[in-house]
C-alpha cells in the first residue's frame, strides 16, 4: 500500500497562526459598548401625551402580557379611560404586534433592553412616558 | 455475562443538537443499538396556533427551530396567503428571499461551528459564530430583532428595507467571501477534519430517496433535489443559482454541500441586491380579529438549511386555523436515518453524525 500522506491538509490549518496578528472583533464590554440599533425591540415607550388608552395592544397580545391600567401621572385629555397599557415581561416576547396596531402611535419598542432586578413583580413594566418624535 | 452496556447520550449534552435523547447500547466504544427518544422540548406550538388568530399565530412558529426561524414564517405566510387569495408584492418577495438567503448563510455558519465543536477542533466555532453575528447585526437592522424575526408576515414584510441597507448586506457578503477560503485552509481541507469526516454516517442514495430525506443529506448523497428548484417559491425562479451535490454521501460530502450552497446563496443574495424591485412591501390586511380564512386546506414547501420544510394549513371560515401541521426534515433524519447510521459507529461519533444529519429536535417535537 502506498503511502500517499495529505502534504496539503496538514500545513494549512496552520495559516491560522495569522490571525494572531490581527484585532480581536470582540468589543470590551463594558468599557466599550454596542450602539443601539435604531427599530430594536426593545423596551416599550409610550407617549401618554399620545395614547388614547383604547386597548388595542392588550387585544392583540397573543400572550396576554398586556394589562391597562391606571396613569399615575397625567395623560392625554382625549384618554377616556384613564388607563395606559402594563407590559408583564416574564410573558412578553417582543413581537412589537402591540406598537403595529398602536393607533396614534403612542406605543412602540426602543433600542434599551438591559434590564436587572431582584423584585419580581417590577417585571410588571408600565413603559416610560417618552415623546414620540 | 454481556459487555453490553446501556448509556443514554443527552438530553442535556454538550454533543446534541437540542434537548434529544439517544440510548445507545455500547460493546466497548462501538454501538450495537441506538434508539432515539424525543419529548424533552414539546411546547404544542401547533395547538397554540389553532387558539391564536393568524396574525398572532406568526409570532410564534419562529420559535418552531431556533437556528434558522425565518422558513417557518415563510411558511405560514404563505400558506395563509394562498388560502386567503392574497397577492404580495414583487419587491416584497425579494425581501423575503434576501432574508431567507441571509437565514440559511447563518444557519450553515452555526453548523460549522457545531460540527467543529463535535469533532474537538477549537477554532473554527469561534470563528463562525463570529461571523455569523455580522449576519445578526443585519437582521436586527431589519427586523428588529437578531435570532427571532417575526419579520415576514402574511401578505408581504412588516418593514422597508433601511437606507443603504443593501450596501451593508452586501459589504458583508464581500467579507465572507473573503474569509470562508481561511475556513477552507484550517477546516475543510484539514487533514484531520477529513480523517474523522470521511466515511462516516454514510447515505446510499436510492435509500436518500425511498425514505425522502432532504437538504444537504439527499444532496451528499448526490441527488440534486432542492424545493427552490423542484417547486420555485418566491420570485426563486427568476434567479441563477447551482444545486451542489456530493456523491460519497458521507458526513464530509454534507460538509461540502454546506460550503459550496454557502457560495450559491451568496450567488442568489448578490442578484436580489441588483434586482431589489420598488414598490409596496405590505398588501392591505383586514383587522386581525376579521382576518378569516375559508374553508380549504394547503401544503407549503420551504427549502431550509437542513431540507425540505413542509406545513399543511388547514382553515376553516374562522379567524383561526383549524389545523397547523408542520414537517420539518429533522424527522426522518433523526429517527429513520440517525438510528441506522449509528448502528456500528464509535461513541465518538455520535455527535458528529447528528450535525452532520443537522438534527434539529425543536422542529421534531414542535
Amino acid at each position: 500500500m502506498a503511502w500517499n500522506p495529505d502534504i496539503k491538509g496538514v500545513t494549512l490549518p496552520f495559516s491560522v497562526l495569522k490571525q494572531s496578528l490581527k484585532q480581536p472583533h470582540t468589543l470590551n464590554y463594558p468599557v466599550e459598548k454596542r450602539q443601539l440599533v435604531p427599530g430594536y425591540r426593545g423596551f416599550h415607550v409610550n407617549d401618554l401625551s399620545q395614547c388614547v388608552g383604547c386597548g388595542n395592544c392588550q387585544e392583540i397580545c397573543m400572550n396576554e402580557a398586556i394589562d391597562m391600567v391606571e396613569a399615575t401621572s397625567e395623560v392625554n385629555p382625549k384618554n377616556a379611560s384613564g388607563l395606559v397599557p402594563r407590559i408583564d415581561y416574564g410573558r412578553c416576547c417582543w413581537c412589537s404586534l402591540c406598537a403595529d396596531v398602536c393607533g396614534p402611535y403612542s406605543l412602540r419598542l426602543e433600542g434599551e433592553y438591559t434590564y436587572v432586578s431582584a423584585d419580581p413583580d417590577s417585571f410588571l413594566y408600565v413603559p416610560k412616558d417618552t415623546k414620540t418624535s | 455475562m454481556s459487555d453490553v452496556i446501556k448509556i443514554f447520550h443527552g438530553p442535556q449534552h454538550p454533543g446534541v443538537t437540542g434537548n434529544m435523547s439517544m440510548e445507545l447500547d455500547l460493546d466497548g466504544e462501538t454501538i450495537r443499538r441506538a434508539v432515539t427518544h424525543v419529548g424533552y422540548l414539546h411546547r404544542g406550538f401547533e395547538k397554540l396556533v389553532e387558539r391564536r388568530t393568524l396574525i398572532q399565530a406568526f409570532t410564534i412558529v419562529c420559535r418552531i427551530c431556533v437556528p434558522e426561524p425565518d422558513p417557518n414564517e415563510e411558511n405560514l405566510a404563505r400558506g395563509i396567503e394562498e388560502l386567503a387569495g392574497l397577492e404580495i408584492s414583487e419587491r416584497a418577495q425579494f425581501i423575503r428571499v434576501l432574508v431567507l438567503e441571509l437565514a440559511r448563510l447563518q444557519a450553515h455558519l452555526l453548523w460549522l461551528a457545531g460540527q467543529g465543536g463535535s469533532i474537538g477542533h477549537e477554532v473554527v466555532p469561534q470563528w463562525a459564530i463570529g461571523e455569523r453575528d455580522y449576519i445578526l447585526d443585519l437582521f436586527e437592522e431589519l427586523t428588529g430583532g437578531r435570532v427571532y424575526h417575526m419579520y415576514i408576515y402574511p401578505g408581504g414584510v412588516r418593514r422597508d428595507l433601511p437606507d443603504g441597507f443593501l450596501d451593508r448586506v452586501a459589504a458583508v457578503l464581500d467579507q465572507l467571501e473573503q474569509r470562508l477560503p481561511e475556513y477552507d485552509r484550517i477546516f475543510f481541507e484539514n487533514a484531520g477534519v477529513k480523517k474523522r469526516l470521511q466515511g462516516v454516517g454514510v447515505v446510499a442514495a436510492e435509500e436518500a430517496v425511498a425514505n425522502g430525506y432532504s437538504g444537504p443529506v439527499i444532496r451528499g448523497s448526490g441527488v440534486a433535489r432542492d424545493v427552490r428548484r423542484d417547486a420555485p417559491y418566491l420570485v426563486y425562479d427568476q434567479l441563477e443559482f447551482d444545486i451542489p451535490t456530493q456523491s460519497a454521501g458521507d458526513a464530509y460530502a454534507r460538509a461540502l454541500v454546506r460550503r459550496a450552497e454557502m457560495n450559491q446563496s451568496i450567488r442568489i443574495l448578490r442578484q436580489v441586491i441588483d434586482r431589489m424591485p420598488p414598490g409596496t412591501i405590505q398588501c392591505k390586511l383586514p383587522r386581525h380579529h376579521k382576518f378569516t380564512l375559508p374553508r380549504a386546506e394547503t401544503y407549503v414547501q420551504t427549502e431550509s438549511a437542513r431540507g425540505a420544510f413542509g406545513y399543511y394549513l388547514a382553515g376553516d371560515g374562522t379567524e383561526y386555523l383549524r389545523r397547523l401541521q408542520v414537517r420539518g426534515p429533522s424527522i426522518v433524519h433523526a429517527f429513520t436515518l440517525l438510528e441506522q447510521l449509528l448502528v456500528g459507529a464509535q461513541l465518538a461519533d455520535v455527535a458528529l453524525i447528528m450535525n452532520s444529519l443537522g438534527i434539529c429536535p425543536p422542529e421534531i417535537e414542535r
